[in-house]
């Protein structure tokens, strides 16, 4: 049983078909890397492994530990695992990061039936999540995202990561507008995370975080299906040679 | 927005409003003694009760407030709490008359408050309340809902002494809390109001002389008919006023909060913020005035309301006023009407929490900006 298994998958915006019959298949303990031009379906595969309103599923499936997850709400899929890191993470001005972390990890606690954690134990996990992001403390007082640097915003998303420790994180261009230092921190985070009992999916347009976040296999997404797959290399070849040789 | 003038009922006082003013002239006085004047009150009375017609009133039917109104009222005790310094008597004690001998008049005027001209002929209760110089106690004042139907509170808070007030402002048919602040006294007031199925009308009037501060944070639920007036003046130099309001309606709730700042005095700073949360078919109304007089230099007043509509058929009135006299003065303002984020309730949901509790989490957070210190938003029932 995979853990990831999509298939088939044909999904309009506006009438448009953007994703033409995409097949993907994620096993326990790997990380796959989804690269592609602008414009070739990259954001929409996230977003409907997320299952964002405003996306026609015309057909195909996504299926998460053999459970079928294509009609499934954004909660339900978070409850089954999944995770979506956004590209450009949500402002929520008057809510602190704590209050949101606490009510995110206490809907996943709600939902396995476990019990919630101690508001003590919560605030120790957070600060140290927190730190191995090089966050202040402060950082977590704040509204969410509210005010934060571009860098803050997606260590942010890792640190939701961290504490929630989903089945399957999708990241999408969690590596954009980060400074190579950030760009470090957010690696050792999604490596720190990296573990056999569960899987990524690393959205991105540049090679740069492959070098840090080392990939079982790279997906290239073409006009929304998977022209090409293959091991790290392919990430190489892709950023010394651009895409246009894949179009033939 | 189109706004529907059709509520409830017809109510049965269609009739000219010389006839309304003479019904209610009719009316036996309560026999309490209001510290307002009952000639006064008669003659604002005599000269028109407000309809609808006037901009005051434009979005409240108040013709549906006359209608619980006019009803002889039987005195009844005020329900307040107060620490053991504090100075809290009836309007029927002679020691309230040196009171209203040096402060009356000055936190309103009465001609332009009507509804308080009916309070004072129909006054069901009243205390004086004085927090005496330089007290700086940590003990809260307390008021509490319900009680006679017309009821007014005075409250002096004297040179440098700091206070807080924490009023709950349901269940009366009319309130007046009337409150002069002297040099240097600082008053908190923390005003919450409960949902209620209720017709109710409330003054807050505060005069602040120099330096003194006055802090109003309230948080409204909806009630049948609500009308909240709130009129500050800064007539002190170096005065400073904040009041935030947060608001949530459902149903058919109405609430108009009408609040007015007059600045008065050179180098005042005042601060209103309010955040609105409307659902279903119900209504809320803010109408903020920032009047600036001539001579009032160096000013700094500021307006801010952002308010949600939680459905389509949910109606908001935000206006703000300004009232500009004197060019030395600093003064914005910014209203919005909008409606919860999507792509915020979105991305709470992909972190496990429901539709529900994501657009609550929304809401709340929303609805807590208007209080800035967790306390207050705390007592004021805006943090769960």
């Amino acid at each position: 049983m995979s853990l990831l298994e999509v298939r088939d998958l044909r999904v309009n915006v506006d009438d448009k078909p953007i994703l033409k019959g995409l097949d993907l298949t994620v096993e326990a303990g790997e990380v796959h890397a989804v690269m592609g031009p602008n414009g070739s379906g990259k954001s929409t595969l996230a977003n409907v492994l997320a299952g964002r309103p405003g996306y026609d599923i015309d057909a195909g499936s996504i299926t998460l530990d053999d459970e079928d997850l294509t009609a499934a709400t954004p909660d339900e899929r978070a409850h089954r695992g999944l995770f979506l890191a956004f590209q450009y993470p949500i402002e929520i001005p008057g809510v602190s990061n704590m209050e949101f972390l606490k009510a995110a990890v206490d809907a996943h606690a709600a939902h396995t039936g476990a019990s919630e954690p101690s508001a003590v134990d919560f605030i120790k996990r957070a600060r140290a999540a927190a730190e191995q992001l090089h966050l202040s403390a402060d950082f977590l007082k704040r509204g969410v995202n509210e005010g934060f640097s571009g860098g803050e915003k997606k260590r942010n998303e890792i640190l939701q990561m961290l504490l929630l420790e989903p089945r399957l994180a999708v990241l999408d261009e969690t590596d954009s507008g980060l400074d190579i230092d950030a760009l470090q921190v957010v690696a050792e985070g999604i490596n720190a995370f990296r573990a056999e009992d569960n899987a990524i999916v690393l959205v991105t347009h540049y090679q740069r975080l492959l070098n840090y976040v080392v990939p079982d296999h790279v997906h290239v997404l073409i006009d929304g299906r998977i022209a090409r797959s293959g091991d790290h290399t392919l990430a190489h070849t892709l950023e010394d040679e651009g895409y246009g040789w894949l179009d033939d | 927005m189109a706004g529907s003038t059709t509520e409830g009922s017809a109510p049965p006082t269609a009739a000219p409003r010389s006839a309304l003013a003479q019904r209610l002239l009719d009316i036996e006085p309560s026999g309490r003694s209001s510290w307002l004047d009952p000639a006064a009150c008669q003659a604002v009375i005599a000269r028109g009760l407000p309809d609808t017609r006037g901009e005051p009133w434009k979005y409240t039917n108040v013709n549906r407030w006359y209608d619980v109104a006019f009803t002889r009222q039987e005195p009844a005790a005020l329900d307040i709490d107060a620490p053991d310094d504090i100075l809290v008597v009836d309007f029927d004690d002679p020691r309230t008359r040196p009171l209203a001998a040096a402060h009356g008049g000055k936190a309103f005027d009465l001609a332009k408050q009507p509804l308080a001209a009916v309070n004072g002929l129909l006054l069901g209760g009243g205390v004086a309340i004085v927090v005496p110089g330089d007290w700086r106690g940590e003990a809260p004042i307390r008021i509490a809902d319900g009680g006679p139907s017309y009821q007014h509170i005075l409250l002096i808070v004297e040179s440098g002494a700091s206070i807080t007030l924490i009023e709950e402002a349901s269940g009366f048919t009319h309130r007046i809390v009337e409150t002069v602040v002297e040099t240097g006294g600082r008053l908190r007031h923390l005003r919450r109001q409960r949902p209620a199925p209720t017709r109710e009308c409330s003054l807050v009037a505060v005069h602040l002389d120099q330096d003194a501060r006055y802090e109003l944070a309230q948080s409204c639920r909806g009630a049948e008919l609500r009308r909240n007036d709130v009129v500050v003046t800064l007539a002190g130099t170096g005065a400073r006023v904040t009041v935030n309001g947060a608001w949530r309606l459902v149903g058919r709730e109405h609430l108009d909060n009408q609040v007015a700042i007059n600045h008065v005095a050179p180098q005042g700073f005042s601060r209103q913020t309010f955040r609105g949360v409307v659902a279903d078919r119900a209504r809320a109304v803010l109408n903020g005035r920032i009047h600036i007089a001539a001579g009032a230099k160096a000013t700094d007043a500021a307006l801010n309301t952002k308010n949600l509509l939680a459905t389509d058929n949910a109606e908001v009135y935000a206006k703000p006023e300004l009232e500009i006299f004197e060019s030395d003065v600093q003064c914005s303002h910014g209203a919005t009407v909008g409606t919860l984020d999507e792509e915020a309730v979105f991305f709470l949901r992909t972190r496990g929490l429901s539709d529900e509790a994501a657009r609550a989490l929304l809401v709340r957070g929303f609805l807590r900006e208007a209080v800035a210190d967790d306390e207050g938003a705390a007592r004021l029932e805006l943090v769960a």
